[in-house]
């Protein structure tokens, strides 16, 4: 209820939200919309509102802009389609069209023919699987390819698609790429596991994201990135960190706690690494992704993961 | 969850051909496509290079003393400052230090400026704040997050780029670096796997919003790293670089790399000649770095070229470990 106020109170005159002051953007708008629907506490006016803003930003191509001044549809489409469906705030089908059809360049033949003839191991795990791109036209990722997934997911378990097989092709496509872009370590970081032969840490954000993106998933990869998942949580001083680790674990049937306590902004941190060591006192900066992520991690917590429940 | 069909293995020809080419292209130290110079920033302002053991209370002093010695008038004009926020890593050295961050905002302060803010965009982490909370700058700069803004979020502007060398048409950019006076490039004095080096005019990749592009920023990497530095470079001629080379990071640069006392803070208001000073500090020949040959030339980079104030480069050099894919980027002996 507390964060349902806080969210309400920082919607802007437009409708939508901002990150943490200025002008709106979708994701902040997509994760509080998100958030007061776990919530269920209504306020019916301010949701409808922040829906009319986010109509405002969809393009003539059927996807998303970040924010209602670009031009271009990206990865934030996903996020609205995480919404409950049955608003008729915009069109949803095309948008579902778009993300599905999306893809990280690196899937395109020129780029594997390139790769074949520099002798690239493209056979290799990290190769073989269509992800998920933030923007049109660059590789794909793990933040985007792991919510491209599950907005596809709801859909599927809606049912109703136009084409369910390749659908659930392209549910598969996006949920091996994210078991193929595991860290050593067993968590995930932004999707580079490895550079010139060194390998890359995970980090705590997105390990919780893929986590929440593989429910389901039976595969002893699965299996490490939960005990990699509950590492980072036993140390995490990222508000939002700690928030996607329980949406991740909890969707595995992991039922983490709140921290325990959150440190104000103005005290400092200890300089310890953000993914490595610290107290569990993560640190709340006071911006709406962090309160809305926060709300949705308790709703998942009391019984409603709104990233998974239809 | 079938991955799609491998490609064909049998490319022993394709392979050899494309080494012997990569290994072509190496050994001439030029990247094809960066061989046609954008502009010809004659003469370069001059480059200071000072001493700077330690990140201790000296370095309070030693910015006032830059901006006095580059005759910077900043009065009433509106300053950001920005750092090289990339990881945290309590064992190495990844990010601009807050010390010498907090020395440029009191000196720029007392220089007049009407407003100094800090500004930065990480590529990888989503969280900004988190970054800067574990890389010390809340403990180290009062009042911080009031300062701050994280231009992964900022407002944008969709700015066009004219006669660019990448394969960008535009960008949309903060609009916090777009309508400030001064934009004071602060990177870490870093080798860099993919471009060579990262200073001050790789600094910039930071400016450009995450929040349209994604975390990383990756439409640069499609449309050339060397050429997007360049076009940045082009993008904010009103810049000045206090470059952080009290310790730096060799090796495998800019995130796993080792720890490297260079000893020396750089500094001047061509980013150009401050990145070629860098080079040579660090041991690297800059008519080899892409972005440097895109900026100014080949033929423009010499070190008889750039006016030096301070230290010579021959007392503070620090021969940098580089990774064996770069060992062509050496200075020839």
């Amino acid at each position: 209820m507390l964060y349902s106020e806080d969210l309400l109170g920082r919607q802007n005159a437009d409708g939508g939200w901002s990150y943490f002051r200025g002008g709106s953007w979708t994701e902040p708008t997509c994760y509080a919309l998100l958030a007061l629907a776990a919530s269920g506490t209504g306020h019916a006016v301010e949701v409808r509102r922040g829906l009319d803003w986010l109509r405002r930003c969809q393009r003539a191509d059927g996807g998303f802009a970040p924010r209602e001044s670009v031009q271009e549809s990206t990865w934030v489409t996903a996020l609205t389609l995480l919404l409950p469906p049955g608003t008729e705030a915009f069109d949803r089908s095309r948008a579902e069209a778009w993300t599905v059809d999306q893809t990280g360049r690196e899937s395109g033949w020129a780029f594997r023919l390139r790769l074949w003839m520099l002798g690239a191991d493209s056979s290799a795990d990290s190769l073989s699987f269509d992800g998920w791109p933030w923007y049109p036209g660059a590789a794909a990722w793990v933040g985007p390819t792991a919510l491209s997934v599950l907005a596809p997911q709801k859909l599927a378990k809606r049912g109703g698609p136009a084409n369910p097989s390749a659908l659930k092709k392209r549910i598969d496509q996006g949920l091996g790429y994210l078991l193929a872009r595991r860290c050593r370590d067993g968590g995930w970081n932004h999707g580079s596991t490895r550079s010139l032969g060194y390998d890359s840490d995970s980090y705590p954000e997105t390990t919780g994201l893929a986590l929440l993106a593989l429910h389901g998933v039976n595969n002893p990869k699965v299996a490490q990135g939960l005990a990699r998942g509950e590492q980072h949580l036993a140390v995490c001083q990222s508000s939002a960190g700690v928030s996607w680790l329980r949406l991740g674990l909890g969707a595995h049937g992991r039922a983490p706690q709140a921290a325990a306590a959150v440190r104000a902004p103005h005290q400092p941190g200890d300089g310890s690494n953000i993914a490595e060591a610290g107290a569990k006192n993560p640190a709340m900066h006071g911006g709406v992704m962090e309160i809305a992520l926060a709300a949705l991690a308790d709703a998942a917590h009391a019984g409603k993961n709104s990233f998974l429940d239809v | 969850m079938n991955p799609k069909k491998p490609l064909d293995p049998t490319r022993r020809a394709w392979t050899k051909a494309a080494g012997m080419a990569a290994a072509s292209v190496a050994a001439a130290g030029t990247i094809e496509s960066c061989a046609r110079p954008t502009v010809r920033p004659q003469p370069f302002a001059p480059v200071s290079i000072y001493r700077a053991a330690a990140y201790s209370e000296e370095l309070y002093t030693l910015v006032r003393r830059i901006i006095a010695e580059h005759a910077l008038d900043v009065r009433g004009k509106r300053v950001v400052l920005k750092p090289n926020l990339v990881e945290f890593d309590a064992h190495t050295v990844i990010n601009t230090n807050p010390k010498l961050v907090h020395a440029a905002l009191e000196a720029f302060r007392a220089a007049g400026a009407a407003e100094v803010r800090i500004a930065e965009g990480p590529g990888h982490r989503r969280v900004t704040l988190d970054l800067a909370d574990a890389g010390g700058y809340f403990a180290t700069v009062p009042d911080f997050e009031s300062l701050f803004t994280d231009l992964n979020l900022d407002e944008t502007t969709k700015v066009d780029l004219v006669r660019p060398v990448s394969k960008l048409e535009s960008l949309y950019l903060p609009n916090t670096v777009l309508g400030c006076d001064l934009l004071v490039s602060m990177p870490k004095l870093k080798t860099h796997h993919w471009a060579g080096a990262t200073l001050s005019m790789k600094n910039l990749f930071g400016v450009v919003p995450g929040g349209v592009y994604g975390w990383p920023k990756n439409v640069l990497h499609w449309a050339g790293i060397h050429q997007c530095i360049a076009d940045l470079h082009t993008l904010f001629p009103k810049t000045f670089a206090i470059v952080d080379g009290i310790v730096g990071m060799e090796g495998n640069g800019p995130i796993q790399g080792t720890p490297r006392t260079a000893g020396v803070v750089v500094a001047g208001a061509s980013s150009v000649a401050v990145d070629a000073t860098c080079c040579r500090i660090m041991g690297l020949d800059p008519a080899r770095i892409g972005y440097l040959q895109l900026a100014a030339g080949v033929q423009n980079l010499g070190q008889e070229l750039i006016p030096q104030h301070g230290e010579r480069i021959e007392s503070v050099a620090a021969s940098f470990a580089v990774l064996p894919e770069l060992a062509g980027l050496r200075l020839s002996r």
